[in-house]
């Protein structure tokens, strides 16, 4: 029995060293893990295959380059005059509170999706008929509106896009990148480290004393994203044609959704904050960029 | 590194059966062996114990190291370039078909709005009181919309309704009307004549078997026809009174002429009556008035002359007085004074004479003026004459005027009464009826309300022929052309159809596109799904191989430095170059025809090389 046990010590060390072998400490520092370089790549190759599956479905999209898209990744809970904080504490993740149920291209306000795309599409897409208007967007985002490309490779989550934009993403990133719960490597190293973990732990407490359920910072805008998506039919009704009802939700949503932000931000800051530093410091001290 | 992990790991897991096996062996031969095997065997699970214990250990130190330390030969490998492989496709036989694909909104064909006016014929327009449902099919007879217990009816024609179609009046409208009652089995006689009885009748047969009493003769149409009545009554009795009136003005006209002339002769007759006695003196022409003055000349010469006489011999007679001495000087101052005396004699006659001449030519005058006078007269009489009878004429011209007038007013009356009268028949007011193009048709969008007027735009409506409206890139365009075939999709909704081109602007900007876009007319073929208001693909071949053709991916065409175009075909295990003539490309496909060699299908071809490796391949 002892050999046994001692075979499978044996085993998992050396499975373990193996393993510790092969890892290399590679990724980057870009969105998904990826290096500046292939961040730029990735993105414009996206683009390129959505123009074309745009042009197969016989609309016209230009495909944006890195700039813009970075434009609108930037424009992402961002407002001149507002630092991070104050923006959300305005207006949370800018998800309900700046819902208008107007396709992100006519949108006038806050909009970095409609950043993201580019003014040459915002153009192409104001001289479609409504009905055009519509089939493009279903062609371009599927069922979520407000999943554009720009936006999700800021939030690093693909699990939201659909139609061509699902398409082209699928064909330069890699499956486990598409699934909801996925982390780049670096917060992935974080995550698991048993310093976040009970950090995490904390977190998830301190959000349940101000009534909310939540274990991790991500979860919530996410989560934000889903209850709107119900409650406007993937964000297809506009506001001024909300029933009461609808409107008196939406209202509720958007409250909530200011008072759960700005608690995750100083929960996330507060706690999880100067561990994740901590753990950066240690794992990534080497890399010089 | 793996592989000798793994002998590692082997060894271990082979060991302890082989002890095992052997413990098991030496206990079937004595207690003691079996003790002592009991020692050896602890020493060597500690021992084993140990070895693994160093093993972990150096693993734990191989891992550290392994995540700190990059050997030179490590970092080499990962900057080296990484082995070209060609990715190879097959040769394909394939009908090759350029498309323009675009997209489009599906819509009823030919919108046109359904709109009222307000008839003459009533007061005011009337309140919409019903309305038809969106999508409601319209055919010719059909009641499109009431207003104020009043049907508006839907028939077939090119030329809106613009005026009340009533009897008498004729025209494109009246046609269609005909037509239209022809088509709905109510005769109206001749399409092409006017609105008459016969066209009353159809009418009215038409809006009883709908159940709707037809529109006849209103109020207000038959007040007008009571005043047009009293108007050319008095029409009539004017026209009399003028014709009366121009008698009179001629009557009046011989008066003048008559009183004229008899005033002219009066004035001729008391001129010559007064003149008569001295028209022979006072003629100059005969000499009167010089023999008058020649004559009293004559006297008073003969005066002068007997006078001159006189004074000579009262000189000759003074003259012998003075020379006779004898003579008293009483004698000598009596010849003196009559010598004086006949001196003034003499002047007296001279004077006298004068006087007498200048009476006889101030008489002559005066003659002179008399009859210039009477002749004034005359002229004056005659001017008189003619500017009366002038004024009669003219009183009989304005006469004449008046009757013509008075005969033009009443026969206007005449003919307004009989039109008037004519129209008195049914009717077909201007916003009972409502012209369309083609029928049948469906109601696309009601624009009324219940309650509103029953004027200007009510509602919309469109054929049941559905069309498409697209738009092409200005380069797409040309490409193009009316009566290609297109296929219609949209494969989110399940949706397949097919159309052809219809219409290709010629300018771009046109029919709600932008400036960089060209209007596309699509009209759709019959097709059982409803594709109304859907955004659906448009694919236009454009050009087509006719057949399958050799086609390869276009990566896999190159160009050689001699301008010419070429595969690389892998043949037994090696790369080759084919030169080709490529021909159509589409869908990222090109036909190609080899110039030397030959191509099959199921051929492989490079079209690229996979130089990427490991999770940089993407």
């Amino acid at each position: 029995m002892r050999t046994i046990l001692s075979l499978a010590v044996v085993a998992m060390l050396l499975v373990t060293t193996s393993a510790g072998a092969q890892t290399t400490p590679g990724f980057g520092a870009e969105e998904f893990g990826l290096t500046q370089r292939q961040l730029v790549q990735s993105i414009e190759q996206v683009e390129e295959l959505i123009a074309k599956c745009m042009r197969e479905q016989g609309f016209q999209y230009i495909a944006a380059d890195y700039n813009t898209v970075h434009a609108g990744m930037k424009a992402d809970k961002a407002m001149p005059g507002l630092n991070e904080e104050e923006f959300i504490d305005k207006y949370g993740f800018g998800v309900a509170t700046m819902y208008t149920g107007q396709p992100p291209q006519l949108t006038t306000g806050y909009s970095p999706a409609r950043v993201g795309f580019g003014e040459r599409n915002v153009q192409i897409f104001k001289g479609l008929s409504p009905a055009d208007q519509v089939a493009y967007n279903r062609a371009l985002l599927g069922e979520n509106l407000d999943a554009t490309f720009a936006i999700a490779v800021e939030i690093e989550n693909f699990s939201r896009c659909g139609g061509c934009t699902r398409k082209a993403v699928e064909q330069v990133f890699k499956p486990d990148q598409l699934k909801p719960g996925y982390y780049n490597p670096q917060n992935a190293f974080i995550n698991n480290d048993p310093r976040m973990k009970a950090a995490l732990r904390r977190f998830a407490a301190e959000m349940k004393k101000v009534g909310f359920d939540y274990s991790h910072p991500d979860d919530v805008e996410p989560d934000i994203r889903a209850r709107l998506a119900a409650l406007t039919s993937g964000g297809t009704i506009l506001v001024e044609r909300m029933s009461p009802d609808q409107r008196n939700e939406l209202t509720k949503l958007q409250d909530y959704e200011r008072r759960v932000a700005a608690k995750a931000f100083k929960f996330q800051d507060e706690v999880l904050g100067p561990v994740e530093e901590q753990i950066q410091q240690q794992l990534f001290s080497r890399k010089v960029q | 590194m793996n592989g000798t992990t793994g002998n590692v790991v082997g060894r271990p897991a082979t060991a302890p059966a082989e002890t095992s096996l052997r413990v098991g062996e030496r206990q079937t031969d004595g207690r003691a062996l079996i003790r002592s095997s009991g020692n050896l065997a602890g020493r060597r699970v500690k021992l084993l114990h140990a070895v693994l214990l160093a093993v972990a250990t150096a693993a734990a130190a191989a891992w550290l190291a392994g995540t700190r330390i990059e050997s030179p030969a490590d970092v080499a490998a990962r900057t080296a370039p990484p082995p070209r492989s060609p990715i190879l496709v097959p040769i394909e036989e394939r009908v090759l078909s350029a498309d323009v694909v675009t997209r489009g909104t599906v819509r009823f064909g030919l919108p046109q709005p359904v709109s009222l006016a307000p008839s003459p014929l009533k007061a005011a327009p009337g309140l919409v009181t019903t309305l038809p449902a969106r999508n409601t099919q319209l055919n010719e007879g059909d009641i499109v919309v009431t207003a104020s217990g009043r049907p508006v009816f839907v028939l077939q024609g090119q030329v809106p309704a613009y005026r009340d179609m009533v009897p008498g009046v004729s025209g494109a409208d009246v046609s269609q009307l005909k037509q239209a009652l022809t088509r709905m089995g109510f005769d109206p006689g001749s399409t092409d004549g006017p609105y008459d009885e016969q066209t009353s009748a159809a009418v009215t047969r038409w809006y009883k078997a709908n159940a709707w009493e037809p529109f006849g003769p209103t109020r207000e149409q038959l007040v007008a026809v009571r005043a047009l009545e009293r108007e050319l009554s008095d029409a009539v009795k004017t026209k009399a009174a003028a014709a009366a009136a121009v008698a009179t003005a001629g009557v009046t006209v011989e008066a003048a002429r008559a009183t004229a002339a008899h005033a002219v002769r009066a004035a001729v007759v008391e001129n010559a009556a007064r003149f008569s006695g001295q028209r022979r003196s006072s003629d100059p022409l005969q000499s009167g008035a010089a023999l008058t003055i020649e004559s009293e000349r004559a006297k008073a010469q003969l005066a002068a002359t007997s006078a001159e006489a006189d004074l000579a011999a009262q000189i000759a007679e003074q003259a012998l007085v003075a020379l006779d001495p004898r003579q008293t000087e009483t004698a000598r101052n009596a010849a003196s004074a009559k010598l004086e005396v006949a001196r003034a004699a003499r002047q007296k006659a001279r004077l006298d004479g004068e006087l007498a001449v200048h009476a006889a030519e101030r008489e002559v005058s005066l003659s002179v003026d008399r009859a210039e006078v009477g002749r004034a007269a005359e002229r004056s009489a005659r001017l008189e004459g003619d500017k009366a009878v002038r004024s009669a004429l003219d009183a009989q011209k304005l006469a004449a005027l008046d009757l013509t007038m008075a005969i033009e007013r009443a026969d206007q009356a005449a003919a307004d009464l009989a039109a008037a009268k004519r129209k008195l028949g049914v009717q077909v007011p201007i916003d009972e009826v409502v012209f369309i193009r083609t029928l049948p048709v469906r109601v696309e969008e009601v624009t009324a309300v219940i309650g509103g007027a029953a004027t200007g735009s009510l509602l919309t409506v469109t054929d049941n022929q559905l069309a498409v409206d697209a738009s092409l890139p200005l380069d797409a365009a040309p490409l193009v052309k009316a009566g290609m075939p297109v296929a219609i999709d949209e494969q989110a909704l399940g949706i397949k159809a097919t159309g052809i081109v219809e219409t290709v602007a010629t300018t771009p900007g046109t029919r709600g596109v932008d400036g960089f876009h060209i209007y596309l007319g699509i009209r759709v073929d019959s097709t059982p799904v409803r594709l109304e208001g859907f955004s659906v693909r448009l694919t236009i071949p454009i050009e087509s191989t006719k057949g399958a053709v050799t086609a390869v991916p276009v990566s896999a065409l190159s160009l050689a430095t001699d301008g010419t175009s070429r595969l690389q075909v892998e043949k037994n295990g090696t790369l080759d170059y084919i030169t080709v003539q490529p021909g159509l490309t589409a869908n990222g496909y090109v036909e190609v025809s080899p110039l030397a060699g030959k191509l099959a299908p199921g051929q492989l071809v490079v079209v690229g090389y996979n130089n990427l490796a490991g999770s940089d391949a993407r």
